[in-house]
């Protein structure tokens, strides 16, 4: 074969508690930056397929080494710790597994992260808990469709309030009936329309594609409904509004669509309010899945993180 | 390059330059090897010899050490029927407890001083003028009355014709010449193949690697493994009556005889299979897309049915990869897919398989006109009753052509063949025959019966390319309908089919 290969290889990540993270890692180890993509919830790292397929050219030329992942309970990736017992399951757990990734695959150079949804608040977590990754190494973020907090009910309403009182006892019935639940499920599979229109109107914009919306269909039938039931909690109890300081340190890109439905615009704007140098970026007739919906839009503004987290290195 | 692709064992010692003369001749130790070696012993015959290339007993059991290998049917049906044993662990056996198993038959019918070592049969020769055989072997010249091939379908491994496989680096090794001083621990492993050897070994080694990806061309379609440990208690019970075991053992032989309605007769009866199959994926594998990629597009039975229940979780293990691309290229420390990724690689293991339709013993073997039999199968394999063939006079050929079996233990394929050549050799005794030869026209008609029974058989219209078929797509491995019928043809030597020439005339005839 002539012409420019892409080097990828699979690593399987060990985290201290046992678990093992499914990695694959695209381009040259001695690529100038590295580029890591963390998903949302009840996705996998498929769902950035669209943006990496547009990043490709750059990882061919060797200017880019890119590195895509399955969160913990996720994809490929195992549950370790909380293999029967998910009581104590942390977004700060997935910032922690964020950490681990990077000390194993990226130990030195110029680091960009970009992180969807629940993989924007791993972003955050990992901010608050290792801020002194954040300027030297991690010099760029983009928080994609993402929030800093405030993503339970406000229990304001009788519905709110008795969703609020409800949400535990049902994540327990959900996760002792997995088993069940799981077959339930097969009965509307990702081929059918219903399933198909029930996801649309849940996450897409009025500009989404069929194909877009069976491909994310299809990822998120992938994932268990365990990891639905483990991380509701989990995201509910995210809240890293006050914590936000180590990304006040580098370039950060928050990016949402108009017609987001699970972290609307507010979130992210709470978000820029917060972090007064970050781009604000207000995609139009998009909902949540903004990487699948708007991959142009996501690879620009990547493509601005690497250009300057490298003329970082430059000059530094 | 390192590895295992050209070791054989070396010779047990040089060529005498002394012939030794020998009534009968058995090239391999495998199953048929030893299984024609014990239906002599048994009926008191000692004049002959095994000629094994290896160092031991064994043939496809003693070589296919890589790990997980273990048998695809029940130990208690793939196993000799005059050798029960009582003690298998588990009811299907992994390769160790099937090789000691091979030896102990060796042993206990005293099989081992007929053996050979190091005898790789280089050429076989036969001299019309003295009625005999002459046998060239890496350890001396053997002139015999009667030559058995029991040489074996699975015996010599096929390595693929790559662009750079012979430049890379790294360690390549064939599953059936696996290397276990060769530690693959945190190594990248690239497995090429997705047939029976490489279901089993995925699954076994894939916990220890750094990273496994493997090179899919066709999926296989996969079934659950039954398997479970032999209960301490059952064993006993087996030794107390070993009719027990023989009641299971018929019976699993009726259950599998079932699927040949499927495979043979009327395809719509492995439709339940299928859905097994499918179920089975459907509940290992989450990920449509990979599921898609694992979903066979031919029909279930037209490449061998594959039994696993780790081989789909291995392949959607964290450190795992399916990988659909068509290799384009191996450089010394990677492997390049057609769709231009590069996957550093540390050791590639070869599962793919075995030179069934061209038997590289054929190659070997020159009968009455100086031609080798693979020169006279170059249209494909032709045989009378998978066993001789014309112009090769007084060879036998065991798992031969058309003898193959996809759903059932070879073994009971292997006790038939032993029965007609047995009742073939008595015949000569009998008779007084110097030579036995098969008749052209009985070769073609049990061709002609062979091709009307493949007629609308999975193998042929299930829409793949298996390695049942040759390049020619006739099926010339397969037996392809019930074995009882394979059993039965196999019987009695059918005399009429044959010309005889007495001992001591001069190449007179004596037809039937």
């Amino acid at each position: 074969m002539t012409g420019r290969t892409v080097l990828r290889r699979v690593a399987a990540v060990p985290t201290p508690d046992g678990a093992q993270l499914h990695a694959v890692v695209d381009g040259s180890d001695d690529a100038p930056v590295t580029l890591v993509l963390a998903h949302g919830w009840t996705l996998a790292q498929a769902a950035w397929d669209d943006v990496a397929a547009l990043l490709a050219p750059r990882i061919a030329d060797g200017e880019l080494r890119l590195i895509r992942y399955d969160q913990r309970g996720h994809g490929r990736s195992t549950w370790g710790r909380y293999a029967n017992d998910v009581a104590e399951l942390s977004i700060d757990q997935l910032g922690a597994d964020l950490g681990v990734l990077l000390d194993e695959l990226v130990p030195t150079g110029p680091v960009v992260l970009a992180g969807h949804s629940m993989g924007g608040m791993t972003i955050m977590c990992l901010a608050a808990a290792r801020p002194e990754l954040f300027g030297d190494r991690v010099r760029g973020v983009a928080l994609v469709s993402t929030s800093a907090g405030d993503l339970a009910p406000a229990g304001e309403t009788l519905a709110e309030r008795l969703q609020l009182k409800l949400a535990p006892g049902l994540v327990t019935v959900a996760i002792g009936g997995a088993r069940a639940l799981e077959r339930v499920r097969q009965l509307l599979p990702p081929s059918h329309p219903r399933h198909q229109k029930m996801v649309r109107e849940l996450l897409y914009g009025a500009d989404a594609t069929d194909r877009m919306v069976v491909a994310g269909a299809e990822i998120m039938h992938a994932s268990t409904v365990r990891a639905f039931a483990a991380f509701y909690p989990a995201l509910g109890d995210h809240d890293k509004r006050t914590e936000l300081d180590a990304l006040r340190a580098v370039q950060v890109e928050i990016l949402v669509g108009d017609s987001d439905k699970l972290t609307p615009q507010r979130h992210s704007r709470q978000l820029a309010q917060a972090l007064p140098d970050a781009g604000l970026h207000l995609a139009e007739r998009t909902g949540h899945m903004l990487p699948q919906e708007r991959p142009q839009l996501v690879s620009d503004v990547l493509e601005r993180l690497i250009a300057a987290a490298v003329e970082d290195r430059a000059a530094a | 390059m390192t590895g295992t692709l050209e070791t054989q064992p070396a010779p047990a010692a040089a060529a005498t330059g002394t012939t030794r003369d020998v009534g009968i001749a058995i090239i391999g130790s495998g199953f048929a090897g030893l299984g024609m070696a014990i239906t002599l012993k048994r009926r008191g015959e000692e004049d002959f010899v095994l000629l094994e290339r290896a160092g031991d007993v064994g043939g496809t059991w003693r070589d296919n050490t890589y790990p997980g290998a273990a048998c695809d049917v029940q130990s208690n049906l793939y196993s000799f029927s005059f050798a029960p044993n009582p003690d298998w662990g588990r009811s299907y056996s992994e390769q160790p407890e099937i090789q000691a198993y091979l030896q102990a038959a060796a042993d206990r019918f005293d099989v081992r001083r007929h053996c050979v070592f190091g005898a790789d049969v280089t050429s076989a020769r036969w001299d019309d003028a003295a009625q005999r055989w002459l046998v060239s072997t890496a350890v001396g010249e053997f002139r015999v009355r009667v030559l058995v091939s029991a040489a074996g379908a699975l015996a010599d491994p096929t390595y693929p014709d790559i662009p750079g496989l012979g430049s890379f680096a790294g360690t390549v090794m064939h599953t059936a010449r696996w290397d276990a001083e060769h530690d693959l621990t945190g190594e990248r492993v690239a497995v090429i193949g997705t047939g029976a050897s490489a279901i089993q070994v995925v699954p076994a080694i894939q916990p220890v690697v750094g990273s496994i990806a493997v090179y899919q061309r066709t999926p296989s379609w996969v079934v659950p493994r039954t398997d479970h440990p032999v209960k301490p208690w059952m064993r006993r019970l087996y030794r107390f009556e070993p009719g027990l075991q023989k009641a299971i053992r018929a019976a699993l032989y009726l259950l599998r005889e079932f699927l040949v309605i499927g495979m043979a007769k009327q395809p719509r009866f492995l439709r339940p299979v299928a859905r097994l199959a499918k179920a089975h994926l459907h509940r290992q594998v989450r990920d449509p897309k990979l599921r898609a990629a694992l979903t066979p597009d031919y029909t279930i039975g037209c490449k061998r049915i594959l039994i696993s229940n780790d081989y789909f979780p291995a392949i959607a293990a964290p450190n795992a990869e399916l990988v659909t691309a068509g290799i384009a290229e191996i450089r010394p420390h990677s492997i390049i897919t057609k769709d231009g990724v590069e996957r550093p690689t540390d050791t590639i293991v070869l599962a793919t398989g075995f030179h069934v339709t061209d038997l590289p013993i054929a190659g070997k073997i020159r009968g009455r006109a100086g031609r080798t039999l693979a020169e006279v199968w170059a249209d494909g394999m032709v045989s009378n009753r998978s066993a001789t063939v014309a112009g090769f006079p007084n060879l036998f050929l065991l798992v031969g052509p058309n003898v193959g079996v996809g759903h059932t233990s070879m073994v009971y394929m292997i006790e038939s063949q032993l029965a007609y050549v047995d009742d073939a050799l008595q015949t000569m005794d009998a008779e007084g025959l110097a030579v036995l030869e098969t008749k052209p026209e009985a070769q073609e008609a049990y061709r002609e019966l062979i091709a009307e029974k493949s007629r609308g058989t999975v193998w042929l219209a299930g829409g793949c390319a298996s390695w049942y078929l040759d390049e020619h797509g006739h099926n010339t491995t397969l037996w392809p309908d019930f074995t009882f019928r394979f059993r039965k043809l196999m019987k009695k030597l059918d005399r009429e089919n044959y010309v005889g020439i007495p001992a001591g005339t001069d190449r007179t005839e004596v037809a039937a």
